[in-house]
């Protein structure tokens, strides 16, 4: 996300606006009006989204709601040559047909006659294309409410499916910044020399590692550290496998490690391969054939006696974002490099964070 | 020079915009002319009941001539005419009926102005929207200066109120956006007017601690300084404020200072104060971190113009085009069209201090420059000055006659109103189809 960030003295209200609203833009994802926000708001999305298919009840609801349509009774007449002339009462349609002639001598009524009939005929035809109009247009009606209610489905699901790819699009965005500090950290490469013992243990407990293992950097440079040095002396425990706990604490198994001396700058990272090594399949050390990486199994073995120094790693890298889905590094080296870019990032985040929370109050 | 100022009310205790405006105007030009101020004897502007006794009292050492009101305000009757002049299709007949139901209705005054404008060099008349505006500016055209104060409401679409800023000698604007808005709707461009505003009386020495440690008030907090009312856009500053409030970074608090006409959000960090002095509001204005402004409808905000004295960044409600456009003018200020962004505005001003620094530097500089009293007092004496060598103009037009009156054929102020250009001075677009807020069709404003 675009930081919101006033750099030059000169103040431009406009401007700050502009890059406040893209902000919120982006925060929002779409910009929407507030009266839309409350229009989405109070549609139930629940509502459309039946995982069944795209024909719901709704449309049967819609169906029940509406009652059968029946063309409306419209008042008509119906007009014939005798129809101005008729009566119930004999008597008046006898004096009526006698006088007609009389009638014709003062205007001619034929014309009318004729009117009024086609008036009444095509009042007739107007009725029922009406009716059948009618019907057509709620037969339409149905099937643009079953288009719309269509629509809305897939459009309901494009926009779950667009926030899941959001999701996805962040979460692959935090593992390649993971990567990228990994990468930067491969930069100074460190030389990891192993131990005596820990070469021995690996050849005895996983032979076919040790086959597959370059032999041994003779041409290590003196200046750089060796934690060989700190390993080997490190007392084995009981099962010949327990590592120190940081602050003397007691082992899961209830067992009371003895407290060691300080920790040392290599043990950290020490912890952080075997838990790569039991997940992973060994360690990268042991992957890459490093003669003194410790093995899987070897590693597998200290977790019974470790469980301290294990939480620990775990949490420092749940700290870290997490990286259990992260490959080993390649080599044993950049390993022991990039733990200790990492401890240092322990070291230096915690403060970031405070920073972040403790601005000052300005009264 | 002997100047009238003519308004609606005046006093010590009288506080509303115009009021003050008038008052502070009177009393610093008192210091370069003789001034005698005409007003009603009434100090409520919802009912207009004579609370004063008609005569001559002086204010602050200047003389103040109180006229009686003819009559009080019936709410129903004037919401009825107010209905009917907004809403529907009418004639001026109705206008004026509007504007008679409205009040303060004191024909004393304006048979006091017909008979003594000759006696004063100018009056100025506040507030355009009053019965003491319209009558009194036609009994003293030649001599008539406005200082309309007129807001983007529908009472600027009445017709009534065109010839009137026509045929004033001059007009004191508050701000551009007002007079672009009266220029668009009554033509006056040839009127002489100028962009004055008013100052305030800021205290060089503020103490906010002895504010936090009176009124028990602890961390950063924001502020609103008015009336807390729904017209001024308060009921949409507590929906913002308390989205606010859930995200548990902010840790500012809202401080309101002002009688209440609405129920205020029980909410730890919402706290209402009350009506205050001006020592004390001065104080939580330097002691706050922003003032905040969720008014729609402001010719000129003093508040905003107090804080940017006293060095604190504003954030103003955008859909407010005066408020938007000093704030951009000044660069001392934000803005918000929504809830999004007034969290997003007040978040900036929280987190970045140098941004808030910064825009409270220039509001400081900005009022220095544009609304210390010296300017202000030196921009009224220059348009004496300018309207002194120029022609007076005619008088206004007779009103219209008996059956010129009736005829309905005035469109609803609203329209009008809709129809004009909207946005900051300078940015304005030709009638933009703008949602009205949803209480605008209910506003009246007193």
């Amino acid at each position: 996300m675009a930081e919101f960030n006033v750099r030059s003295d000169s103040v431009n209200v406009e401007q700050i606006m502009e890059q406040l609203r893209a902000r919120i833009r982006e925060k929002r994802g779409v910009d929407y009006t507030e009266q839309q926000i409350r229009e989405l708001a109070a549609v139930k999305l629940e509502k459309f989204l039946d995982p069944r298919g795209i024909r719901s009840d709704l449309l049967e609801q819609f169906r029940k709601a509406q009652p059968v349509y029946e063309p409306p009774e419209l008042p008509n007449f119906a007009f014939e040559d005798a129809t101005l002339f008729e009566s119930h009462r004999a008597p008046i349609r006898w004096i009526r047909k006698l006088l007609l002639p009389i009638l014709k001598l003062l205007f001619n009524p034929n014309p009318l006659i004729q009117a009024l009939h086609i008036q009444a005929r095509l009042n007739t035809m107007n009725a029922e294309r009406e009716a059948r109009r009618e019907a057509t247009r709620r037969q339409l009606d149905q099937l643009y409410y079953e288009l719309i209610h269509n629509l809305v489905i897939e459009t309901t699901r494009l926009g779950i499916e667009v926030k899941n790819l959001n999701m996805r699009l962040e979460s692959v965005s935090s593992r390649l910044e993971f990567n990228e500090r990994r990468a930067r950290a491969l930069e100074s490469v460190v030389v990891y020399k192993p131990s005596g013992a820990e070469v021995e243990r690996p050849s005895r407990q996983q032979p076919h590692h040790q086959q597959q293992a370059p032999p041994p950097r003779a041409q290590t440079p003196p200046q750089q550290t060796s934690y060989a040095a700190v390993t080997s002396a490190t007392p084995p425990s009981e099962g010949g496998t327990a590592m120190t706990t940081p602050l003397g604490q007691a082992s899961a198994g209830g067992r009371q490690q003895p407290q060691q001396g300080a920790e040392g700058p290599g043990q950290r990272s020490r912890r952080r391969r075997r838990r790569r090594g039991r997940r992973g399949g060994g360690s990268a050390a042991g992957i890459m054939g490093a003669p003194g990486a410790p093995s899987a199994a070897d590693a597998a073995a200290t977790t019974a006696g470790d469980a301290v120094s294990v939480s620990e790693a775990e949490a420092i890298d749940d700290f870290e974002g997490g990286d259990e889905d992260q490959p080993a590094p390649p080599a044993p080296a950049a390993d022991a490099a990039d733990a200790r870019s990492e401890s240092a990032d322990t070291e230096q985040r915690p403060s970031t964070s405070s920073d972040r929370g403790g601005e000052p109050d300005g009264q | 020079m002997k100047i009238a100022v003519v308004v609606q009310r005046y006093g010590q205790a009288v506080n509303g915009g115009a009021e003050l405006h008038a008052r502070y105007v009177a009393e610093h030009l008192a210091r370069h002319s003789q001034i005698e101020v005409l007003t009603t004897c009434a100090t409520d502007y919802v009912t207009w009941r004579n609370e004063r006794e008609a005569g001559v009292e002086p204010v602050n050492g200047v003389p103040v001539r109180r006229f009686r009101v003819k009559h009080e305000r019936d709410p129903r009757v004037f919401a009825k005419r107010s209905e009917r002049v907004f809403e529907q299709r009418h004639s001026i007949g109705d206008e004026l009926d509007w504007l008679d139901a409205e009040g303060p209705t004191s024909p004393a005054l304006i048979d006091y102005i017909a008979k003594h404008a000759a006696d004063f060099d100018y009056c100025l008349f506040f507030s355009y929207r009053y019965y003491h505006a319209y009558y009194g500016a036609r009994a003293a055209s030649g001599r008539a200066i406005l200082v309309p104060t007129a807001e983007r409401d529908a009472t600027i679409g009445l017709s009534i109120f065109q010839p009137l800023f026509r045929s004033v000698r001059g007009v004191m604007y508050n701000s551009p956006e007002e007079r672009a808005m009266i220029n668009a709707v009554s033509g006056n461009d040839a009127v002489p007017g100028v962009v004055v505003g008013v100052g305030s009386n800021v205290p060089n020495n503020t103490q906010p601690a002895r504010f936090r440690q009176k009124h028990n008030i602890r961390g950063p907090f924001a502020i609103y300084v008015g009336r807390v009312d729904r017209n001024k856009g308060c009921n949409e500053l507590f929906d913002y404020f308390q989205e606010y409030l859930k995200d548990p970074a902010g840790r500012l608090s809202l401080v309101l200072i002002g009688h209440s006409l609405l129920e205020i959000p029980r909410h730890p960090r919402i706290r209402h104060l009350g009506f205050l002095d001006d020592a004390d509001k001065f104080d939580a204005i330097a002691g706050a971190e922003l003032l905040i402004m969720p008014s729609y409808y402001e010719s000129l905000s003093m508040v905003a113009l107090e804080a940017w004295a006293l060095g604190r960044p504003v954030l103003a409600n955008g859909k407010c085009d005066v408020l938007k456009g000093q704030c951009i003018r000044s660069n001392a200020g934000l803005y918000y069209d929504d809830g999004g962004e007034f969290i997003g505005t007040l978040e900036a001003l929280e987190q970045n201090r140098w941004l808030a620094g910064s825009l409270g530097r220039n509001g400081r500089q900005f009022f220095r420059e544009q609304y210390d009293w010296p300017v202000i007092e030196r921009k009224y004496l220059e348009m004496f000055d300018r309207l002194k060598k120029e022609p007076p103009r005619l008088a206004a037009d007779p009103l219209p006659g008996w059956f010129d009156r009736r005829r309905q054929d005035l469109r609803p102020a609203e329209e009008v109103l809709a129809a004009l250009p909207t946005g900051p001075a300078g940015r304005q677009q030709p009638a933009a189809p703008k949602p009205a807020p949803a209480d605008a069709a209910g506003r009246r404003r007193a």
